[in-house]
């Protein structure tokens, strides 16, 4: 479903991802784990389609597609969807009508005809209720005022409307208590089905309780340094990332 | 001094002397001399050029330049239900290019203390009921045209509501200019007078439209009485032809525990000016001002607003709002006076605009003068453009850019929609909003 093969990428002067290769089938989950600044987060913008990453080089293929040519929209419409580590808040736009906005964008792009505001009330009532979110959050400003888990949550809420192929979820973990985490936990376990992927990009190893991986691959200094089973987020766990750079070193 | 000035203002003094004795009430002596003194007041300012105080930002080439001649009836009566943003089922009074149209008006039943009429109609049947309101006010400095108002007035509306009264639904005061009969440029001086006793309460709707493409000015007084604990919630709606022009004055005059309430949107018109002068006069007044202006293309939007609080406890909130798109141009001026002794005043002045366009520009003076030494004022201003950051989160979801950016713009607006209390105008008003975003991609 997605390859990504050899990319770098950089951010201003700055070399960010330096040949990094993975690859994701459908029905599988991948962990991504790594210090801070190892590229993390330049992954996930990447993917997604944000501004002020330059391609230096390498490819990226979803679903047989040059995923990199796309616009954001047009990825997101296929099928790609980015859990923001930093939910942006929009005041002025309530999450409904942005929930719906959204939805009807992605109904329209498979020809499909736009579902109208009393069903998809309905239906996002029902969809909220399965993150165990207020329907009072609905009416509220996207993100506005919400505190760290209530982001966390409304971003799980938009993949359960929208569906998506391939999730990215970016620290999605950080700064849950451990009820919100089972809660985004669920929502995500809730996506798992074989022709779905999940890449999960964490620094802890904490949401890999609650989810179970298939992969997990290790980013250090902007490629993957070691792929591995679930066993490798336990080692990560107790004896952190210093084993991996003094391989690195010794290799 | 200005020649283009100079010339202009020889242009208005010879058609106000070939008018004046046509114009209502003309055989009052009392009204006449208060049209003289009003005109020598005008021309004693002038008309405002690139150095007159407060047009400094706002260039007013196109009134100074263009041959305005005094707008007639037009021939043909149109429908104006379509063009108006208002619901049917208000109280409707129409000025049609500047006349009362009464085959468009519609105030019916008022209830016991609320009388609506004409102020041409006034004049006629009980002139001396106006005396006071027309001879006397406040000085009109700064406002070269409130002053020709004052002079050339030939219609307009007057409000009055009785003590403890309460108008039962809003007044719609439709301003409709029409250029069908003639292509040339044309102009309406008018008065409005709205004058609410003690616990009396309205909500009046001022709206203008304009068809056709040539120039109309209209140039508009509007002078407001609230005695003490009534309640005015004032509402302006703007949306003249790409040429045209709109002067407006407001003079508020606000008693004790009194409340005014203004809510202004400016959807188009090739330059409108609003000086707004409020000045909570009694212990414990209010008053609540916010604008939302829609520019584009050329337009200019200038507001200018004036507070004094000049007794004790009195509070103000004013947010002016701004888009601007294409080489738009807006000028906010708001400055709040309070006098010696109006301690505990509570004031807040703010101004947000954004800038969707390089060229358009944005002038804002957030301003205090403060006499008192117990007082809460805050002021601010912004000017900001689309956030990057709000736009690609729209996108990531699958919005399209184009849809994102309206999405971002209607939402900067939408915060002075929700202020308005009249439900069937805020839905109007949703849609008027929603129909003057802006167009195209992402730039």
């Amino acid at each position: 479903m997605l390859k990504i093969t050899e990319l770098q990428a950089k951010v201003g002067e700055k070399q960010i991802l330096k040949g990094l290769s993975l690859e994701v089938k459908a029905g599988e989950v991948h962990a991504i784990m790594g210090p801070n600044g190892s590229g993390k987060s330049t992954l996930s913008y990447v993917l997604a389609g944000r501004d002020g990453y330059q391609i230096t080089s390498g490819r990226v293929e979803y679903d047989g597609k040059d995923l990199l040519a796309l616009s954001p929209e047009e990825r997101a419409r296929e099928g790609v969807f980015l859990a923001f580590q930093y939910p942006v808040e929009i005041p002025g736009v309530t999450n409904k009508y942005f929930l719906k906005a959204a939805y009807n964008a992605l109904r329209k792009h498979r020809g499909e005809p736009e579902m109208d505001a009393g069903a998809f009330l309905r239906f996002v009532k029902e969809k909220a209720k399965s993150v165990e979110m207020d329907p009072a959050f609905l009416n509220r400003s996207v993100n506005e005022g919400f505190s760290g888990g209530e982001k966390k949550r409304n971003e799980i809420l938009q993949m359960a409307v929208l569906e998506p192929r391939l999730a990215l979820l970016d620290e999605t973990d950080s700064g849950l208590d451990i009820d919100a985490l089972k809660i985004v936990a669920q929502g995500i376990n809730k996506l798992r089905d074989p022709r779905r992927a999940v890449v999960l990009v964490t620094h802890y190893q904490r949401l890999l309780d609650y989810i179970v991986p298939d992969f997990v691959h290790v980013l250090s200094g902007g490629r993957i340094v070691k792929s591995g089973g679930k066993e490798l987020a336990f080692q990560l766990e107790k004896e952190g990332y210093g084993w991996i750079d003094a391989e690195k070193t010794a290799a | 001094m200005n020649a283009t000035a100079d010339a202009g203002l020889e242009r208005f003094a010879v058609r106000f002397a070939a008018e004046k004795a046509r114009l209502p009430g003309a055989e009052l002596r009392w009204l006449s001399r208060a049209r003289e003194e009003a005109f020598a007041a005008f021309a004693g300012q002038g008309l405002p050029h690139a150095r007159f105080e407060g047009w400094r930002h706002t260039p007013a080439k196109l009134l100074l330049e263009t041959e305005f001649e005094a707008a007639e009836r037009p021939k043909i009566a149109r429908g104006f239900g379509g063009q108006a943003l208002c619901p049917v089922d208000f109280h409707r009074v129409v000025l049609q290019n500047g006349r009362f149209a009464p085959e468009h008006s519609r105030v019916a039943a008022l209830p016991e203390g609320v009388a609506i009429a004409s102020l041409a109609a006034v004049l006629r049947d009980d002139p001396e009921s106006l005396k006071a309101a027309l001879s006397g006010g406040p000085a009109l400095d700064g406002l070269p045209f409130a002053a020709l108002a004052a002079a050339a007035f030939r219609d307009g509306v007057v409000v009055r509501v009785a003590r403890h009264a309460r108008l039962d639904r809003p007044l719609h005061l439709l301003l409709a200019a029409d250029d069908a009969q003639s292509a040339r440029p044309q102009c309406a001086h008018l008065r409005a007078l709205v004058l609410l006793e003690d616990g009396a309460s309205a909500e009046i709707i001022v709206e203008t439209v304009a068809g056709g493409s040539s120039p109309f000015w209209t140039n508009l007084l509007t002078r407001i009485s609230l005695g003490e604990g009534a309640s005015l919630k004032h509402y302006r709606l703007q949306r003249e032809n790409a040429s045209g022009v709109q002067t407006a004055a407001t003079l508020v005059d606000v008693g004790r525990r009194a409340r005014y309430e203004s809510h202004e949107f400016n959807f188009s018109g090739a330059l409108t000016r609003h000086d707004l002068r409020v000045r909570l006069a009694g212990e414990g007044a209010d008053c609540f001002l916010n604008g939302l202006s829609l520019v584009r293309g050329d337009e200019i939007v200038d507001h200018h607003t004036v507070v004094e609080h000049a007794a004790v406890g009195g509070a103000t909130r004013e947010l002016y709002k701004a888009v601007l798109d294409e080489r738009g141009r807006f000028v906010f001026d708001g400055l709040v006076e309070v006098r010696p002794g109006a301690q505990k005043a509570d004031a807040s002045v703010y101004n947000k605009n954004l800038l969707l366009s390089e060229d358009a520009e944005v002038h804002s003076n957030p301003e205090f003068k403060i006499l008192a030494d117990d007082v809460s004022c805050k002021h601010g201003g912004a000017i900001g453009q689309l956030s990057p950051e709000s736009l690609f989160y729209l996108r990531s979801r699958g919005v399209g850019a184009a849809d994102a950016r309206r999405l971002l713009v209607y939402a900067f607006g939408a915060e002075m929609l929700d202020r308005v209390g009249l439900e069937p105008l805020r839905q109007a008003l949703e849609g008027a909003l929603h129909a003057r975003m802006p167009e195209g991609g992402p730039r």
